[in-house]
C-alpha cells in the first residue's frame, strides 16, 4: 500500500481546502462532493441473508486550463491526496483539446425542494430488518407455486451533495429514500417464471411490504402457462412499464452531447414532428417523488421542468452549460456525473411520457396481437445511434381485445422513433419504473415479434 | 496503509458480537481514463478509489460495512458499526476459530506488467489511441470514431480471522474503438475493445491499429445490411466474444450465488449430462496476463482452473466462501468484487468452451440455411429461469452452406439449460474476448471465449 494513514478531512473541509489551493495557484476549479450513508438488508429463507451498512464519500474535481477541462477524483481525503487530485486535474486539462463554451458559472439559486422528509434518525436497524423479513415471508407464503424468493431487499440512502467553484458558487443538498423490492421464483408444470415489484418512498413509514409482496407474486404467477409466441408483425399494446423501459434505454437521443457528437437520430430535427401527436414527453428534476429528483445539477445549475416533445413535435434537447453554449442555447440543468469517477456529461432526470384519456378496455379493443409487458437486454440489443432495437421480451397474446395467455420468451424488434410515431392511443394511468421514467400504456400499429 | 496490529484489532473488534468469521478488505486503486472523439482529446480523467470493507459471517449470514476513512479511528468505527449491526450467536467456524497470527500468502503474481501504467506518461497513452483512431477514421463510410483508453491499478489487502494475510496488485489495460459508418440516413456502429491484465506491453501483441481497423470493418460490413429474419433457425456463432452465449446462458447459473438461492436450473445436477457431448467448458483464473486473471481472489484464495463441463457432463460450480458454506460445493478461487464497496461473490474469470474437432467452414457448410453470427454484442440472463438474450453485432445469412448477405438488428434469445443441448458442433479455433460482467458484486473484468460453434436451433429476433 502506498498511502499512509493520514488524517481524513470531511467533504466540506476538502472543498474549502481545494478551493483555497486552487485560488493560490490561479486555477479555475469546480469541486463536486458526495457523502452517502446507506443500509441494505436482504432476507432469504426467513432470515437476514445479508446486512450491509455503508458510508462513502469523496470529491470530483474539474479544472479549466486554457479553455479545456481536466477531471480527477479522490476518495482519499487526506491533504496530500487532495493535492495529488488537483495536480492531476490540471495535468489532464493540459492534454485535452480546448472546448468552445467551457466556463464556470455562479447560477441563480435553485428551487426549494424537501427531498429529505422526516429522515431516518429514529428508525432502528430492527425496523429495517423487519421490512425485508416481512417482504420475504409474505411473498413465500402467498402461493404454493412460489418455490424461492431470490431477492427480497430493503434499502435506504441518506445522501449529501455539494457543488462549489472558484467563481463563487456554493450549493448543498440532502436527500433520502427508502426502497423495497422483491422477486419470487414461481414454478408450475416445469415452467419457471420470475417477476418483481418494488416501492420507493421518501418516508420510511410509507413502506408497505405486504402490498408489494402480493403484487410481485401476482405478476409472477400471471406468466405461468406460457405458450410459444408466433413470429410475425402484429398490432401491440405496450404497457407503460415496458414503454418506460424503452424510453430509458433510448434517453440518450435527447442528450445535447449525443446530438453534438453525431450520435443522435434526432440531431437537426428541432421543431419537426418526430412522434404521434398524442405524445408529450417531459423531463422534470423537481418532482418530490421522482427517483432522480434534485434541486440543481452536477454543475450547480438550478433544476426546472422541460418539454422535450410537445404533441409529437421535438421541442428541446437536454443540455449542460458546455453543450448549451455550443448549441447557442442555455443550460437546461442536465449536467450529470456517473458518481465521482465519471466526467461531466448530459442525462435526463425524471422522464415522463404524459398520460392520455383512453381506458384499458379501449386500448386493447379489437387487437389481435401482443401485449408487451417488459423488455430485457437493452444494454446490448438496442442501438441508441439509430433507435433500432431487438430485445428479449415478456408479454401476453391478445385475441380480439382479450388477454388470452402468456408467451414464452420471445423477441421484439423495431425502432423507437417508429414506435412513437405509430402510437394510436394513449392510456390514462401512469406507470413508474426504477429507471425514474414514467409512461402510460399505449397501442401501436405494429411490432415485429420473433417466437419459437 | 494498514499494519498487522491495526488489522488484528479491527478484526477482533468486529467479531465482538459473536461472529464466526471476520474479513478485512482494503483497497487503494488508481485509474486513468482518456477519450478521443474524432481524433481530439475530449476527456482526461481518473483518480483514486480508496477504502476498506469488513465482512462478518454468522453461520452463512453476512454483515458487510465499508468506509473511506482508512485511519485507525475510521477502522475502529467501522468495526464497531459492523459488530453492532447484527448480534446473536453463530455456529463455530468450520476451520476453527483462528488466532490472528497472520500467515502471509505467497501470492507470486501470474504476470508482472513490464510497461506499468503508473510509469507511463499520458501522452504515450494518447499516442496509442491516435494510432487506433487513424486506422478507423475515413475507412469506407466511417464518419465518426471514438477511442477510449482505460487503465486501472488496484492494490488490495485481504486479512481474515483465520490468520490469512494476502496482498495483490492487479493491473488492467484496455482500448476500445467505436466506429460509426454513415451513408445518408443509414448509420451503423462497429466496436472492438480488447484488454488484458497487463501493462502497455499488451499493445505490442495487439497493435492499436488492429483495434481501429476491426471496428471500421464491422461498421462498413453492416452499413447496407438488411434486417435479420425472426424465428427459430440454426446459427453458427463466431469465436472469441461469441463465448458470451455460454457466459450468459450457462456461466451465471453455475455460480453458487445463483445456486444458493435455488435460482439455478443446474442445482443438484453435478455429474449429470447437461450439454451435448461436444461441449467442454472451463473457467480459468490462471491464464497469465489475461483480462480475467486472478492471482488471488478477493477473499485471498489463489485463482485456479475449474472444469465446469466435460464432454457434456457437469463437473463443477464456481464457489466463493459463502457459496461453499451454503451449497457444499468447494471454493474455486472465484470470490470477486468490483471494489471495497461490495462483499465478494462467486464470479466468472476467463470462461470458455474448449476446442473441438471441426472447422468453421465445415460448420457453416453443414447448416444449409441459417445465420452466421460472426461478432456478438453483450447479453444478460435471468438466473431463476435461465432465460437469456444477447445482441449480434455482425451477422450474415447462410444460404446453401455459404455465407451470404449481411444482416443487422439480430438478437438471440433462449433458455440456457435447453440450448446447451443444442450446441452440436465445436470447431478448433478457440479465442477469448474481453468484457465487463455485472452482477451482485459489481462490474468486473471477465473473458468470454469459444471456437466457432453450431447451435442446431435458436430463437432469432429480427424483423424481416
Amino acid at each position: 500500500m502506498t498511502t499512509g494513514p493520514e488524517e481524513q478531512l470531511t467533504v466540506a473541509e476538502a472543498r474549502a481546502y481545494l478551493l483555497d489551493r486552487a485560488r493560490e495557484r490561479g486555477v479555475t476549479l469546480e469541486v463536486y462532493g458526495e457523502r452517502r450513508a446507506s443500509t441494505n438488508v436482504r432476507a432469504f429463507g426467513g432470515e437476514v441473508g445479508e446486512f450491509k451498512v455503508q458510508t462513502r464519500q469523496g470529491v470530483a474535481l474539474r479544472a479549466l486550463v486554457g479553455g479545456a477541462w481536466g477531471h480527477s477524483f479522490t476518495e482519499n481525503l487526506s491533504r496530500p491526496a487532495l493535492d495529488r487530485a488537483l495536480d492531476s486535474a490540471v495535468e489532464n486539462a493540459e492534454l485535452v483539446a480546448p472546448e468552445r463554451g467551457a466556463g464556470l458559472h455562479d447560477w441563480p439559486p435553485p428551487p426549494a425542494l424537501d427531498l429529505h422528509g422526516e429522515g431516518l434518525s429514529g428508525v432502528t436497524a430492527e425496523q429495517k430488518v423487519r421490512v425485508a423479513l416481512d417482504l420475504e415471508r409474505v411473498t413465500r407464503e402467498a402461493d404454493p407455486r412460489v418455490v424461492s424468493v431470490p431477492y427480497a431487499v430493503y434499502q435506504d440512502g441518506d445522501a449529501e451533495g455539494l457543488v462549489a467553484n472558484t467563481e463563487g458558487l456554493s450549493r448543498e443538498t440532502r436527500q433520502l429514500y427508502a426502497l423495497q423490492y422483491v422477486s419470487p421464483l414461481v414454478s408450475e408444470g416445469g415452467q419457471n417464471k420470475m417477476k418483481g415489484d418494488w416501492q420507493f418512498t421518501r418516508e420510511f413509514t410509507e413502506l408497505d411490504p405486504t402490498r408489494t409482496a402480493l403484487s410481485a407474486v401476482e405478476r409472477s404467477l400471471a406468466l405461468l402457462g406460457a405458450r410459444p409466441a408466433p413470429s410475425g408483425t402484429f398490432p401491440a399494446v405496450v404497457s407503460g412499464e415496458c414503454l418506460a423501459e424503452l424510453l430509458a434505454i433510448f434517453a440518450g437521443m435527447f442528450s445535447g452531447q449525443m446530438v453534438e457528437e453525431g450520435k443522435s437520430p434526432l440531431a437537426g430535427r428541432l421543431g419537426e414532428q418526430v412522434a404521434s401527436g398524442l405524445v408529450t414527453l417531459t423531463d422534470d428534476a423537481t418532482l418530490l417523488r421522482g427517483l432522480n429528483s434534485r434541486p440543481f445539477d452536477a454543475e450547480g445549475c438550478p433544476s426546472a421542468p422541460l418539454t422535450l416533445i410537445g404533441e409529437g413535435r421535438l421541442a428541446a434537447f437536454l443540455h449542460n452549460a458546455g453543450t448549451a453554449a455550443r448549441a447557442g442555447t442555455r443550460s437546461t440543468g442536465h449536467a450529470t456525473r456517473q458518481g465521482l469517477q465519471g466526467t461531466v456529461g448530459v442525462a435526463p432526470s425524471n422522464l415522463r411520457l404524459h398520460p392520455g384519456t383512453t381506458s384499458p378496455a379501449d386500448l386493447a379493443r379489437g387487437v389481435t396481437g401482443v401485449r408487451l409487458t417488459g423488455v430485457e437486454g437493452g444494454h446490448a440489443g438496442a442501438n441508441p445511434v439509430t433507435g433500432d432495437f431487438s430485445l428479449q421480451a415478456e408479454g401476453f397474446w391478445v385475441e380480439g381485445g382479450e388477454t388470452a395467455y402468456p408467451l414464452e420468451v420471445f423477441t421484439v424488434a423495431g425502432n423507437l422513433l417508429d414506435l412513437l410515431a405509430d402510437i394510436e392511443a394513449v392510456g390514462a394511468e401512469l406507470w413508474f419504473t426504477l429507471d425514474g421514467v414514467e409512461a402510460p400504456d399505449v397501442r401501436v400499429r405494429a411490432l415485429a415479434v420473433g417466437g419459437g | 496503509m494498514i499494519d498487522q496490529h491495526l488489522a488484528a484489532e479491527a478484526l477482533t473488534r468486529a467479531r465482538a458480537g459473536g461472529a464466526d468469521f471476520a474479513e478485512l478488505f482494503a483497497e487503494d486503486t488508481l485509474t486513468t481514463t482518456l477519450r478521443l472523439h474524432q481524433g481530439e482529446v475530449k476527456d482526461a480523467g481518473g483518480g483514486n478509489l480508496f477504502g476498506a470493507g469488513l465482512r462478518l459471517l454468522y453461520g452463512t449470514r453476512v454483515v458487510y460495512a465499508y468506509t473511506n476513512d482508512v485511519t485507525p479511528a475510521g477502522l475502529r468505527d467501522l468495526a464497531d458499526a459492523v459488530a453492532s449491526a447484527r448480534g446473536g450467536a453463530g455456529e463455530p467456524d468450520r476451520a476453527g476459530a483462528g488466532g490472528l497470527d497472520f500467515r502471509r500468502l505467497d501470492a507470486r503474481p501470474l504476470y508482472v506488467a513490464r510497461e506499468h501504467p503508473l510509469h507511463t506518461a499520458k501522452r504515450d497513452k494518447l499516442a496509442l489511441m491516435r494510432r487506433a483512431h487513424g486506422a478507423a477514421a475515413g475507412v469506407g463510410d466511417v464518419k465518426t470514431v471514438d477511442v477510449n483508453y482505460l487503465d486501472r491499478v488496484q492494490r488490495v489487502l485481504v486479512a481474515n480471522s483465520e490468520g490469512l494475510w494476502a496482498e495483490d496488485e492487479r493491473v488492467w489495460t484496455r482500448l476500445t474503438v467505436t466506429a460509426i459508418a454513415q451513408d445518408g440516413p443509414r448509420r451503423e456502429t462497429g466496436f472492438d475493445g480488447p484488454g488484458a491484465g497487463q501493462g502497455l506491453e499488451f499493445f505490442e501483441t495487439v497493435p492499436p491499429e488492429s483495434v481501429g481497423a476491426e471496428a471500421a470493418r464491422v461498421a462498413n460490413a453492416m452499413l447496407r445490411a438488411g434486417y435479420a429474419p425472426a424465428g427459430r433457425l440454426p446459427v453458427v456463432i463466431g469465436n472469441g466474444f461469441g463465448g458470451v452465449i455460454f457466459h450468459e446462458a450457462c456461466g451465471h447459473i453455475l455460480e453458487t450465488t445463483a445456486v444458493e438461492k435455488n435460482a439455478s436450473v443446474f442445482a443438484g445436477k453435478l455429474g449429470e449430462k447437461i450439454a451435448h457431448e461436444s461441449v467442454t467448458a472451463i473457467d480459468d483464473g490462471t491464464l497469465p496476463g489475461s483480462w480475467g486473471m486472478v492471482t488471488v481472489d478477493d477473499e485471498g484464495m489463489r485463482g485456479e482452473r475449474t472444469v465446469l463441463i466435460e464432454n457434456g457432463v457437469l463437473k463443477s460450480f464456481l464457489a466463493d466462501r459463502v457459496g461453499e458454506l451454503k451449497t457444499g460445493h468447494r471454493r474455486t478461487g472465484s470470490g470477486r468484487r468490483q471494489n471495497y464497496t461490495y462483499a465478494p461473490a462467486s464470479r466468472m474469470r476467463s470462461t470458455f468452451i474448449d476446442r473441438g474437432g471441426e472447422t468453421p467452414e465445415g460448420l457453416i457448410r453443414s447448416v444449409g440455411d441459417g445465420i452466421y453470427a460472426r461478432r456478438m454484442g453483450g447479453g444478460s440472463v435471468t438466473p431463476g429461469t435461465g432465460d437469456y438474450n444477447f445482441a449480434v453485432q455482425e451477422a450474415y445469412m447462410i444460404r446453401g452452406g455459404e455465407i451470404a448477405e449481411p444482416l443487422k438488428g439480430a438478437s438471440l434469445v433462449g433458455n440456457g439449460a435447453q440450448d446447451l443441448k443444442n450446441i452440436v458442433g465445436v470447431a478448433g479455433d478457440l479465442a477469448l474476448g474481453q468484457g465487463m460482467c455485472g452482477s451482485v458484486s459489481g462490474s468486473i473484468p471477465t473473458d468470454v471465449g469459444q471456437p466457432h460453434i453450431l447451435v442446431s436451433e435458436i430463437t432469432v429476433g429480427g424483423r424481416a
